[in-house]
């Protein structure tokens, strides 16, 4: 699913956030990328979202490279990339329905689709009695799940997520886990970033581990 | 179309959020189109007069005291063969002092005073209009004043032209005024946008993490530009129509007598549509061109 050969990544002259990045994460496989702040977790989500591009090397997703993806080719990719911040990056002016569904509205489908799709999801991370609920009334874990219902709502076959426990108490993010094994099991790759071992031994899968920008190890938690 | 409707309402809704920032740009755009539509306005009725007067230019052929009467009948029939030529008059010295004194009884005095009648006998040569005509009557005004007998040649039209020329300069001049404030207003119009596109930087960097298309992105900011632009050009319109009805109560007669039937007139369909579609353009192009800052 995703294939990095000599991946690196510079700002500036010659500071180094990713350097010979060399990683293969299969199709349906659940990893967690660690290691402490700065080791270029948060980096490789950026260049797999997209949002920055590899300064070496090749990054390849399903198949496709994708260093020299036009404007638009850059939107169709992300329409199959889910995607869940630390931070949720929910738009505060919509109600939980509205930045769910927001995600196909955008995509050009169909209301009545748009709708079925919205409510299926937010039951399925059970928010389905919050549909009118602005960001703000919500506590950080259900903001968090609303998220995650918009990364899902496209089914998309690749979820990425940076520090999605960040912000979140550990019972809390012991649910977010939960949803993100979920997911996994249905098909979808998963690649989660974060520094939390306890989380990472209680959810026991692949571990990438950056330092300095390398690829310092990978285990498999017990 | 889900991306038009989606760009009409989140368009809306920041120029709700915009609040004063739009209002002064709607204002900046009114103003530039009242320059545009009271120029248009005065462009149409002064075109309005010159083409009256095109229609009933006429051509005086003024004769010789000493031209002999034979001369003058024979100008009068070659006047008359050519087909351009409606129908020829005779105006003798008599009945020019006359007509003057008539028509400016203030100066009676003046023609009174000297020892001889000073005007001269004329042909008053009424034309047929159309362009065609026009050429035609310029070729006789050249032709007639080699004549025997003929002492000068007036024809109207060469002073109505020159007047259009004028006119003709002005309306460029105005058209380059009117262009500069619509360049001023689209700034402004841009700069409300790109406060818009600041507010919503949280929602557009959403948009594009799930791969919206850019006409979704861009959209909004685009009908942002254009609501401003047309609102603009509809508040200057109806300062324009206002504009038109206190000029006309003021100087409604005196206008009718120099523009004719009806006195002044407002804009027409085309002039609005003008107006309108060029509010709407300009508001457009600078919402677009705020809206290529989302790469």
């Amino acid at each position: 699913m995703i294939e990095t050969q000599g991946l690196g990544k510079t700002y500036g002259r010659g500071l180094y956030a990713l350097r010979d990045l060399t990683l293969t994460i299969d199709k349906g496989e659940f990893v967690f990328l660690t290691g402490p702040s700065g080791a270029g977790k948060s980096t490789l989500l950026r260049l797999l979202l997209l949002q920055e591009r590899p300064t070496e090397g090749q990054l390849m997703v399903g198949g496709r490279n994708l260093s020299h993806l036009t404007r638009d080719e850059v939107q169709a990719y992300r329409r199959t990339v889910g995607f869940v911040f630390q931070d949720f990056k929910l738009i505060t002016t919509k109600t939980v329905f509205e930045n769910v569904s927001f995600a196909l509205r955008v995509l050009g489908m169909p209301i009545d689709q748009q709708r079925r799709r919205t409510y299926q999801v937010l039951k399925w991370v059970g928010l389905q009695h919050r549909l009118n609920a602005y960001p703000e009334e919500l506590s950080g874990g259900e903001q968090q799940r609303v998220a995650i219902a918009r990364a899902l709502v496209n089914e998309p076959h690749l979820v990425l997520a940076d520090e999605p426990t960040g912000n979140l108490d550990p019972d809390l993010s012991l649910e977010i886990m939960n949803l993100f094994r979920e997911i996994n099991s249905g098909g979808t790759t998963v690649l989660v970033a974060t520094h939390d071992r306890e989380l990472i031994k209680w959810v026991g899968r692949r571990v990438v581990l950056l330092e300095h920008g390398r690829l310092a190890g990978a285990e498999v938690a017990p | 179309m889900s991306w038009l409707s989606y760009a009409f309402e989140e368009a809306w809704a920041s120029l709700g959020r915009a609040g004063r920032s739009a209002a002064i740009s709607v204002g900046t755009i009114a103003i530039a189109f009242v320059a545009l539509g009271g120029f248009l306005l005065v462009s149409v009725n002064v075109q309005r007069a010159i083409d009256r007067w095109l229609a009933s230019a006429e051509l005086s052929v003024y004769l010789k005291d000493d031209a002999p009467d034979d001369q003058r009948t024979a100008l009068e029939e070659y006047l008359k063969a050519q087909a351009v030529v409606v129908a020829v008059e005779f105006i003798s010295k008599e009945r020019a002092l006359a007509r003057f004194q008539a028509d400016f009884p203030e100066l009676t005095d003046v023609a009174t005073t000297l020892a001889d009648n000073p005007f001269p006998g004329s042909l008053e040569v009424r034309l047929r209009t159309g362009a065609q005509a026009a050429d035609q009557a310029d070729t006789l005004a050249k032709s007639v004043s080699g004549r025997p007998g003929v002492a000068d040649v007036r024809y109207d039209r060469r002073w109505i032209e020159r007047l259009l020329a004028l006119v003709t300069g002005g309306r460029v001049a105005g058209a380059i005024v009117a262009g500069i404030l619509m360049l001023g207003a689209a700034f402004t119009v841009a700069a409300v946008v790109r406060l818009s596109l600041h507010a919503r930087r949280d929602e557009i960097d959403i948009m594009q993490l799930v791969g919206a298309p850019f006409s979704f992105i861009r959209g909004p900011s685009v009908v942002e530009g254009l609501l401003l632009g047309g609102a603009g050009a509809a508040v200057a319109l109806l300062l324009v129509w206002v504009l038109y009805l206190v000029i006309s109560r003021s100087v409604g007669a005196d206008a009718a007598g120099v523009i004719g039937e009806g006195g002044l007139r407002f804009l027409g369909v085309t002039e609005v549509m003008l107006m309108l579609g060029g509010g709407l353009a300009v508001g457009a192009a600078a919402g677009a061109l705020a809206a290529r800052a989302v790469k």
